[in-house]
């Protein structure tokens, strides 16, 4: 049990925090070179960014690495200020439960574009 | 159940006493707005499914990013995000045993909060007349 709060497994969750981080910036780059070469704005060009399976797919990992890189660092918070073991077990499963819903919710929004 | 931990660490949690230096000042600000970025993004993902579902739901999306307040959001979560990043980069330096000297640790502190509130600054201007671009 005493292992089950801490920080133990900070090897993984650091290579993971920069990886999440160096994917989001490349796709960030990309898609808004994609955006700002697509001119003014509107429902249909927006729309149209989504239909390609590449761009879903990209988009799905983006989400993805977002939500590993938001659950880590809200781990090292709760880490830091939660000290109280069942407290933070259920912070950290509240939000894993949370973030996990957001990265199903992300498939059916990107998958309902066609 | 408590975490066991050194009880005799120094405990002195006074935010009006303590006088953080320019990196700490950073590195609080790289730690809040990742927590709130973490928080938004559920909201967030929420306007993202409406702005694909019907174009009268891309309306209320866009027009609530170019209301007032909708505009000083949308430019608070850009400063947290360039400040996340730039606070990031600079992180990631460290890893690799870069700018770890004082001097130099002061001056990228300085230059990560100052380019961030710039950047942000210039855009707000730049969508200032028309709201959100």
């Amino acid at each position: 049990m005493r292992h089950v709060g801490g920080a133990h497994r900070g090897l993984d969750m650091w290579l993971l925090q920069r990886a999440s981080a160096l994917y989001m910036f490349v796709f960030l780059v990309v898609f808004l070179l994609l955006f700002l070469m697509a001119g003014p704005m509107n429902f249909e060009t927006w729309r149209g960014f989504f239909v390609p399976m590449a761009m879903k797919v990209g988009s799905l990992l983006f989400v993805m690495a977002l939500l590993v890189h938001a659950w880590i660092g809200l781990r090292e918070i709760f880490i830091d200020y939660v000290h109280f073991l069942v407290v933070r077990l259920g912070l950290y499963l509240a939000f894993g439960a949370l973030y996990l819903g957001c990265l199903v919710w992300t498939v059916d929004i990107l998958w309902s574009v066609k | 159940m408590s975490i066991r931990m050194n009880r005799q660490r120094p405990f002195f949690l006074n935010l009006l006493a303590i006088r953080l230096p320019i990196g700490g000042i950073v590195s609080i600000l790289h730690r809040a707005s990742g927590a709130g970025l973490s928080l938004v993004t559920p909201p967030l993902l929420f306007a993202f499914s409406l702005s694909l579902r019907s174009p009268e739901d891309y309306a209320t999306v866009s027009g609530f990013f170019s209301s007032g307040l909708g505009w000083l959001i949308g430019l608070g979560l850009l400063w947290a995000l360039l400040h996340h990043f730039l606070a990031g980069l600079r992180h990631l330096g460290f890893d690799f045993g870069l700018g770890e000297g004082r001097e130099r640790a002061r001056q990228t502190a300085w230059l990560t909060l100052g380019a961030a509130v710039a950047v942000i600054g210039l855009i707000g201007l730049m969508t200032l007349k028309g709201g959100a671009a």
